[in-house]
């Protein structure tokens, strides 16, 4: 084949294994339901987002406008709203009001009663969304550390320079991850209970030694992958293997750093763009 | 007795099937087939083999007949009236024998330590495995109970009665619920009947024998956000029932329901009345209580002495966010000492006040009978969530220690009261605070153990670190926030209960191991790694005597049996159960 034949051959491939691969990683997050963020009842549907105007015109003033509560009781934990089917029983309640206890009938029409019900059945599904780390989370919220401090720490007492160059192997890493995200990998920087950055060395009683990639490691054996590119496993009853965790000083850091470390240190690691 | 009762007995003798007795029943041993002279009647009857050659007896052999005619009416009635049932006589579950395990934690005491010995250190080498059972996809987080040769377990929805011998399925029942399904513990047995929580909160009752449904009632409204997965807890009359659920505010409860009508005899909130004890943990506005959490996600135990059954209850809500309940929260995240006759409270201990985490402190309260501080005590030990073990006078509720059964960072100290300190700089914010351990605990609802053998108290133990975040402003409802995990592994230690101290240490590797323990009388604790394998010790040391790659982590708490002489373990991984015992061959018969 023609060299620029190959080159093309070459060039395609590339591109069509790197794009398989960002869609193998995009899979693992974006799909996840428990990192979506909270979808707010008033974008959860136009019946919902009507709701919300009508709610907060005739039922904020004593329910507030979040429907949580004030003289009147908090409606997001309201059984009535529980058992509710698109309006029926909170129609009910509307319409007639609840003279003993002080709430006087409404008269709103049906499709506005469907809407306030939406409203309020989507405030119950915000509040049950509310158990999550969403992916993407505003950066300000973040952004309560300084990015000095942090850069001191990284390149003083945190001793990150020793693996890290923010020139380096950090070059643009803020552009890599959601800021979320990014706090957490600066802590630990690994697919949750996994580790894929440890190597060993396998001393044989033969005297050869065996270098590699660990994929496999208990109390009984380790499996590696070898310089060769080979699988190879070994009864560690019978070798003398030392580890090599490249994680394991981000594992022991997480034993000492304080609040304000990790925020200063996420304030300047979120500069390098 | 008459003629015709005799006749129809020894017909009866000659019908049933000559395989072993079985004393649980009642029938004393009955010899292979013989001809029977009964007081002028001669009963013959069919032989298994040809040999015509025995002789029939005569009324010339007088004293023999009067002699069986003596021993045919002292025999128990059994052989004329309907067969004993296999179900389970509640006394049972005071002294279980080893050839049952009635109850999730095998006994009332909760220590998970079995007298069975016939697998010992000496033999586990030639541990084998005796059969699998799979439930083709189902997880199973179920401790089975093994009642008369028959195993009884559940998934969330889902009850199945297998063959303990062999594995093999009797039958399979099945509900369908919208509601909660991240697990389930297993069932109660109360007699012929089996008593299952479901996905919608409600306590099924089930006709042990067939699985068919008998009634079912509601525990809680499943609208309102309760499920339930816990195995309830039978005594005497009562079969205690508990629920689950925090993505909701609601308020936690444990109720006492009749094991024959289904009818509720008692109910304990969790969350106080306005104006009760305890509600002056929370504030005068009794809103935030009456939402406040708590709830009873795990099997109790029981102190028949004492007639006392302790509880675990949950953490408060809104789960990751204090500001609106300000307060102590009883009695979220306590050990509570409940009156099983009336649900009164008698005693409780915190082990988390004001939780913010998630961490539940329903963990196993086991019963220890043992010194503490050169006197006899009787005491209670829970290693909780919240990564601290706490020991307590079963009695009163007297605190007596509390001590980090594993690294934490979330705590200052331990207050006069024995209570851990919380350190505020760990509570969830909108930036985010690192703490250990993170939500799902330093340990959570695997089972621990406690050996006689060793008086050693055994957990299942996590570091965990992870970023809490609370994500919501305003009001909160439901949990405003959660946490992110970064980093975990998991150890096996042995604690001394008098004094808290680790004895012993043993890494199971990186990850959150869910395995629960057990510990044998043949000098043996049972657990699993973080790699698939499971694992017997050395309760004393720890060392490693035994194991197997079952090509999964351990996903139920292990529970063992002993029947025809042969002692079962048995452990579930993911959607099988695994039964382990001793190669046939080796076993000696009668024991």
């Amino acid at each position: 084949m023609a060299k620029s034949k190959w080159l093309w051959l070459t060039t395609i491939v590339v591109l069509v294994l790197s794009s398989f691969a960002h869609a193998v990683r995009a899979q693992d997050d974006d799909d996840d339901p428990d990192r979506q963020p909270v979808v707010k009842a008033a974008d959860q549907g136009p019946d919902a987002a009507r709701g919300q105007k009508i709610f907060q015109q005739n039922c904020g003033v004593c329910h507030a406008n979040d429907a949580t509560g004030g003289r009147g009781p908090d409606l997001v934990r309201s059984p009535v709203v529980a058992h509710d089917v698109k309006g029926d029983l909170i129609g009910d309640v509307i319409r007639k009001g609840r003279p003993d206890k002080g709430m006087p009938p409404m008269s709103l029409t049906a499709s506005e009663i469907a809407d306030v019900s939406a409203f309020l059945h989507a405030r119950v599904k915000e509040g049950l969304q509310s158990a999550r780390v969403p992916k993407v989370y505003d950066l300000q919220r973040l952004l309560i550390g300084n990015a000095d401090a942090g850069k001191a720490y990284f390149e003083g007492a945190g001793g990150c320079t020793s693996c890290h160059s923010v020139t380096g192997d950090l070059a643009g890493v803020a552009k890599k991850y959601t800021p979320i995200d990014l706090q957490a990998r600066i802590l630990y920087p690994e697919k949750l209970f996994k580790n894929t950055k440890t190597d060993a060395t396998v001393a044989l009683p033969s005297g050869e030694q065996v270098h590699g990639h660990v994929i496999h490691q208990d109390e009984f054996a380790v499996g590696l992958i070898d310089s060769t590119g080979w699988y190879r496993s070994f009864d560690r009853a019978r070798i003398k293997v030392e580890f090599n965790n490249r994680l394991a000083a981000h594992r022991d850091q997480l034993f000492k750093l304080s609040q304000d470390q990790v925020h200063d240190l996420f304030a300047y690691i979120q500069t390098l763009k | 007795m008459n003629f015709r009762s005799f006749a129809s007995l020894a017909a009866a003798f000659c019908a049933t099937p000559r395989e072993e007795s079985s004393s649980a029943r009642g029938w004393s041993s009955i010899p292979a087939w013989q001809d029977y002279h009964v007081a002028g009647t001669h009963v013959t009857c069919a032989p298994t083999n040809t040999n015509h050659a025995r002789k029939v007896r005569r009324l010339t052999h007088l004293p023999l007949v009067i002699l069986l005619i003596a021993a045919f009416c002292a025999a128990p009635r059994a052989a004329a009236q309907a067969p004993q049932s296999l179900g389970l006589d509640p006394a049972v579950l005071l002294n279980p024998p080893t050839d049952t395990w009635p109850t999730y934690n095998g006994d009332y005491t909760g220590r998970r330590y079995s007298t069975l010995d016939q697998i010992n250190q000496k033999n586990i080498a030639s541990l084998t495995l005796a059969w699998a059972f799979s439930t083709r996809g189902l997880n199973l987080k179920s401790t089975p109970l093994e009642v008369s040769g028959i195993l009884y377990f559940s998934s969330p929805d889902h009850v199945w009665a297998v063959d303990a011998r062999l594995g093999r399925e009797i039958w399979h029942y099945e509900t369908k619920t919208e509601g909660g399904k991240i697990g389930h513990r297993g069932v109660a047995m109360w007699k012929d009947y089996l008593y299952f929580e479901t996905g919608d909160a409600h306590l099924v009752s089930l006709n042990a024998k067939d699985g068919k449904e008998r009634w079912t009632i509601e525990l809680a409204d499943a609208k309102l956000g309760y499920f339930a997965t816990m195995a309830p807890l039978v005594i005497r009359d009562h079969v205690l029932a508990g629920v689950s659920g925090d993505s909701t505010d609601i308020r936690g409860l444990l109720r006492s329901i009749d094991p024959e009508t289904g009818a509720i005899q008692w109910t304990w909130y969790v969350d106080p009345d306005p104006g009760a004890p305890g509600s002056e943990t929370w504030p005068k506005d009794p809103e935030a209580m009456l939402h406040g959490g708590g709830m009873t996600w795990m099997t109790g135990t029981y102190d028949p002495a004492l007639n006392l059954v302790y509880w675990g209850t949950g953490n408060p809500n809104p789960v990751m966010v204090g500001d609106l309940r300000p307060g102590d929260n009883l009695y979220t995240c306590s050990i509570v000492a409940l009156n099983p006759d009336t649900g009164k409270l008698v005693w409780y201990f915190q082990p988390s006040p004001h939780d913010v985490h998630d961490w539940d402190a329903v963990q196993t309260p086991i019963l220890i009978d043992g010194e503490f501080r050169g006197k006899p005590r009787k005491l209670l030990a829970q290693a909780s969530r919240n990564g601290f073990f706490v020991v307590l006078d079963r009695i009163t509720g007297e605190h007596l220690l509390t001590s980090p059964f594993i690294e934490t960072t979330w705590s200052k100290g331990i207050d006069e009261r024995g209570r851990p300190i919380a350190d505020p700089q760990a509570n969830p914010t909108p930036a985010g605070s690192l703490a250990a351990p993170g939500s799902d605990g330093a340990t959570n609802w695997m089972s621990p153990s406690f050996s006689l053998q060793t008086n050693l108290f055994y957990v299942n133990a996590h570091r965990l670190f992870s970023i809490y975040y609370r994500t919501v402003d305003g009001k909160v409802e439901g949990w405003g926030g959660r946490d992110q995990n970064l980093w975990g592994n998991s150890t096996l230690r042995a604690l001394d209960y008098k004094t808290g101290k680790v004895v012993w240490n043993h890494e199971i590797g990186e990850g959150e191991a869910f395995t629960g323990m057990m510990t044998t009388a043949g000098h043996l604790l049972f657990g699993g790694d973080t790699t698939g394998n499971l694992l017997a010790l050395d309760p004393a040391t720890g060392k490693t005597l035994w194991h197997l790659n079952l090509g999964g982590n351990i996903t139920s708490s292990p529970m063992t049996y002993q029947l025809d002489g042969r002692q079962y373990v048995v452990v579930a991984v993911h959607d099988h159960f695994y039964a382990f015992s001793l190669p046939p061959t080796a076993i000696k018969s009668g024991k």
